[in-house]
C-alpha cells in the first residue's frame, strides 16, 4: 500500500509540476504565434492553402465579414509577420506542387509554399542548385521571398535577384503576373512586402549549376577580418560561399573569429558527392551542447572550442553545392516554455564592421545579454526591393540570444537591442524586419527611409487594408503620413 | 513471487510502450500526409497480431514466457530500427513485427495471469496488475516528453529498447523463478512417492 501511495504520488506531482511548468501563453495550443512564441493571439481561423480558386473565394469571404487575412509560410519569421488578432491566416505550406523545371534556361516554377527542401530533392538529379537562399533549406519560397532573404552565396546577392516572376493574387481578387517587365511596380513591392500586398501564388526562380566545393575553415582575431575577406575572400572567383562565426566564448569574447569558404573545386567529379544528404547526424550531442551553451559560460566556451576543432578538422572536405545549402538546424531547436532563442540581425558597412562589434560587445556586457553565437555573412550592395536593407556592401551579423518571454525579460531585451540598432544606424547600417520587433518606429524609419512609399503603395493596392499582420501594425504608424 | 515478477516485467513493458507510444503516434503521422495512410499503418499491425494470434494459441500454454521473452526482444529491435527508417515501407514491416510481438505479449501476461492466481481470488492480483503497469505507463510518458524536449525522439526511441531489454530480463528472472520452484515441487512429490 506504501509503495503504491509513493508511486501515484510520484505522478500527481510529476503532472502537476508539467501542468505549472507549462501553462505560460506561449505553450497555449488555442492561440497563434510563430518561431519565436511571442505575443500568442487568438486567431479567427487557420486556413490551409490547397487550390487557386479556393484562395480566391477565401478573400471574398473576408472581405464580406470584414476580416483581415494574414499569409504564413513555415512561420520562422519572429514579430507577428504572420498573423493578426482575430483575423483569418492562411497557412501556405500545403500549397507546394513544384510546376515545371525549365533544365535549358535554368528555371523553376513552384508553388510559393514549396520549401528550398522541396526544391533541391526536384532539381538535384539534373545538377542544378538553388541560386540564392537562407542556411537552411526549411523555409518556404514564399516566405523567403517575402522577406528578400540573403545567405552564404557571397556572389548572387539577395534573393530578389534569383527571381524571375511571380503571380500575385491582390486584395481584389484578380491575379497579376509580376516580373521586371510585367507589373514592374509590384515587383520590388512584393517582394520583401512581408505579405501586405497579396497572396504569392507561384514562382519562377532562376537556378545555378550544382557545383562541388572544397570546404575550407580559417581563425583569426576579429581585428583581421575585414581585411581578410575584402583582399583573400571577396578577390577570389572561386569562392562561392562564406560563412563566419564570432567567438561568444568568455575569454576571447568578440574577438576570434573563424571563416569558412567554399572555394570550386575541380579535383574529384561532382557526381561522387551529389547525393543529398538526408539527415542530421549528431542531433541529441548538439542538442545538448548547445543547451550548455545557453546555460553557462563554460557551456560557451565549450561549444567555441569544440566547434573550432571541428570545423578546422574537417577542413579541406567536399561537398555539393545542394549539401552546403542544407545547413543542420534540428540541434538548435528549442521549445522551453517561457524563454525562447530569438534571432536579430545587423547589417553593418565593411568598412565600420570592427567599430560595430565593439560597440555592440559592450551593450551585451553592460546588460547581461544572453548571446548563444553571431554568424557573419556578405550581402551585397542592393537597391531593389524597396525596405532594402543593403544600402551598400554590408556584413550581416546574426546574432543569437536567449530571451526570457516574461514582460520585464522583453522589456529589458527592447532597450537593449535598441541600443544596438541605435549603434547599427549610426555607422549606415540597419537591421533586418523578419525578427522580433523590438526596434522603435522611429529607429525603423531611419533605417528604412523608403517606409513611406512602401506604407502608400500598400494602401494604393489593398485600400482597405485586407492583408495584415502585426508587423504591419506595429510599423505603419499613423497610417502613409 | 512469480506474480511479483510477472508485475515487475510487465510493468517495464508498459514504461517502455508508454514512454514512445504516444510521441510514436506524432512521428507516424508526420510520415505520411493523409490520415487514411496513417490509419492503414495500424491495420496493418492488427492484421499480423490477429493472424499470429492463431498460430500461437495452441502453443501459449507451453511456452508463455518465452513468448513474452521474444516479445520484448522484437520490440527493442523495433525501437532500435525507427530512427533509421527512411521509407514507408519500411515502416509498414516494423508495424507487422510490432503487431507480432504485441499478439505475444498480449496472450502471454493473461495466460500468466491467470495461470498464477486462482478462480475467485483474482481480484486483488489483478488490481495490482493494472495498478503498476498503469503508473508505469504515465510516468513514462511525462518523462517521455521531457526527453523529447531537451534531446530527440530518436534518443526516446533507444532509450525504450533498453527498458524493452530489461522487461525481457525480468521475464527470464521469472522463467527462473518459476523453474526453481518446479524442480522443488518434483522433489517434494519423489519424496512423497519414495
Ligand atoms: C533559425 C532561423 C534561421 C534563419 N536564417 C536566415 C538566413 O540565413 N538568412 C535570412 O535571410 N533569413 C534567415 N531567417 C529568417 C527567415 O528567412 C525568414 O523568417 C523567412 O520569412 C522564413 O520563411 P517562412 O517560410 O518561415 O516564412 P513565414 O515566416 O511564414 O513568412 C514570412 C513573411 O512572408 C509572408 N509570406 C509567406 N508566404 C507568403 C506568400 N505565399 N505570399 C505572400 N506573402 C507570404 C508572410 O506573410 C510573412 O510576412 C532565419 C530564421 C530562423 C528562425
Amino acid at each position: 500500500m506504501a509503495k503504491k501511495t509513493i508511486a501515484i504520488t510520484l505522478l500527481i506531482a510529476l503532472s502537476v509540476i508539467t501542468y505549472f511548468r507549462t501553462s505560460s501563453a506561449d505553450q497555449n495550443p488555442y492561440l497563434v504565434t510563430d518561431y519565436s512564441r511571442l505575443h500568442p493571439v487568438k486567431v479567427e481561423r487557420v486556413v490551409k492553402g490547397k487550390e487557386e480558386t479556393q484562395l480566391i473565394h477565401l478573400l471574398q469571404d473576408a472581405r464580406k465579414q470584414h476580416l483581415k487575412v494574414s499569409i504564413a509560410g513555415q512561420r520562422h519569421s519572429q514579430g507577428g509577420h504572420t498573423y493578426y488578432k482575430d483575423g483569418i491566416v492562411v497557412d501556405m505550406t500545403g500549397y507546394n506542387r513544384i510546376l515545371s523545371i525549365d533544365r535549358e534556361h535554368k528555371k523553376i516554377t513552384v508553388q510559393a509554399g514549396a520549401t528550398w527542401e522541396d526544391i533541391q530533392e526536384a532539381v538535384n538529379r539534373y545538377g542544378l542548385a538553388v541560386r540564392t537562399m537562407q542556411s537552411q533549406n526549411t523555409f518556404t519560397v514564399g516566405g523567403s521571398i517575402s522577406v528578400n532573404a540573403h545567405g552564404r552565396d557571397i556572389r548572387n546577392g539577395s534573393m530578389i535577384k534569383s527571381v524571375d516572376s511571380f503571380r500575385l493574387l491582390m486584395a481584389d481578387g484578380q491575379i497579376k503576373q509580376v516580373s521586371h517587365s510585367e507589373n514592374a511596380e509590384l515587383f520590388p513591392l512584393a517582394l520583401g512586402g512581408y505579405g501586405l500586398f497579396g497572396i504569392i501564388l507561384d514562382v519562377t526562380l532562376l537556378l545555378d549549376d550544382d557545383e562541388l566545393y572544397s570546404v575550407n575553415t580559417e581563425t583569426m582575431p576579429t581585428a583581421d577580418y575585414v581585411r581578410y575577406f575584402m583582399q583573400e575572400v571577396k578577390t577570389n572567383p572561386d569562392i562561392r560561399m562564406h560563412i563566419a562565426r564570432i567567438s561568444v566564448s568568455r575569454g576571447s569574447f568578440l574577438t576570434e573569429m573563424f571563416a569558412k569558404n567554399y572555394t570550386l573545386d575541380h579535383s574529384e567529379p561532382l557526381e561522387k558527392y551529389s547525393k543529398l544528404t538526408v539527415r542530421e547526424p549528431w542531433t541529441a550531442p548538439g542538442k545538448l551542447l548547445f543547451q550548455l551553451n545557453r546555460s553557462f559560460d563554460w557551456g560557451k566556451t565549450l561549444t567555441w572550442d569544440l566547434q573550432t576543432a571541428f570545423f578546422t578538422e574537417e577542413s579541406g572536405e567536399l561537398i555539393s553545392r545542394n549539401n552546403a545549402m542544407r545547413a543542420a538546424w534540428q540541434f538548435m531547436e528549442y521549445d522551453q516554455p517561457d524563454s525562447s532563442d530569438l534571432l536579430q540581425e545587423y547589417f553593418i558597412p565593411v568598412r565600420q564592421f570592427d567599430d560595430f562589434v565593439e560597440a555592440m560587445g559592450k551593450i551585451v556586457r553592460s546588460e547581461n545579454l544572453n548571446l548563444l553565437n553571431i554568424t557573419v555573412r556578405y550581402v551585397n550592395e542592393d537597391n531593389e526591393a524597396v525596405l532594402s536593407y543593403a544600402k551598400q556592401d554590408m556584413f550581416a551579423l546574426v546574432c543569437l540570444f536567449n530571451v526570457p518571454l516574461s514582460s520585464k525579460g522583453q522589456s529589458h531585451m527592447e532597450q537593449s537591442v535598441r541600443q544596438i540598432v541605435d549603434e547599427a544606424i549610426s555607422r549606415g547600417g540597419t537591421y533586418y524586419l523578419p525578427y522580433a520587433g523590438y526596434p522603435s518606429l522611429e529607429q525603423f524609419r531611419a533605417a528604412y527611409p523608403e517606409y513611406r512609399l512602401f506604407f502608400q503603395k500598400k494602401l494604393q493596392y489593398d485600400p482597405g487594408e485586407l492583408f495584415m499582420n502585426t508587423f504591419y501594425e506595429q510599423y505603419k504608424g499613423g497610417g502613409a503620413e | 513471487m512469480n506474480l511479483s515478477w510477472l508485475i515487475r516485467s510487465q510493468s517495464l513493458v508498459t514504461l517502455a510502450s508508454g514512454m514512445i507510444y504516444p510521441y510514436y503516434l506524432l512521428f507516424l503521422k508526420n510520415l505520411g500526409n493523409s490520415y487514411s495512410k496513417y490509419g492503414l499503418a495500424f491495420a496493418v499491425f492488427t492484421i499480423s497480431s490477429a493472424l499470429v494470434s492463431q498460430w500461437l494459441a495452441p502453443r501459449l500454454d507451453r511456452y508463455s514466457q518465452r513468448m513474452l521473452i521474444a516479445s520484448s526482444m522484437g520490440m527493442m529491435a523495433a525501437m532500435l530500427a525507427f530512427p533509421w527508417v527512411m521509407s514507408y515501407s519500411v515502416v509498414l514491416l516494423l508495424q507487422l513485427l510490432m503487431g507480432i510481438c504485441n499478439a505475444m505479449q498480449k496472450m502471454s501476461e493473461r495466460q500468466l495471469l491467470a495461470d498464477y492466481t486462482i478462480p475467485g481470488g483474482r481480484g486483488a492480483a489483478i488490481g495490482n496488475y493494472h495498478f503498476w503497469t498503469t503508473v508505469a505507463s504515465g510516468i513514462a510518458v511525462v518523462l517521455g516528453g521531457y526527453l523529447i524536449d531537451w534531446l530527440t525522439i530518436n534518443v526516446l526511441f533507444y532509450f525504450s529498447a533498453l527498458v524493452y531489454a530489461a522487461s525481457a530480463w525480468a521475464v527470464w528472472r521469472m522463467q527462473k523463478a518459476d523453474r526453481g520452484k518446479e524442480s522443488v515441487q518434483a522433489q517434494k512429490t519423489k519424496s512423497v512417492n519414495g
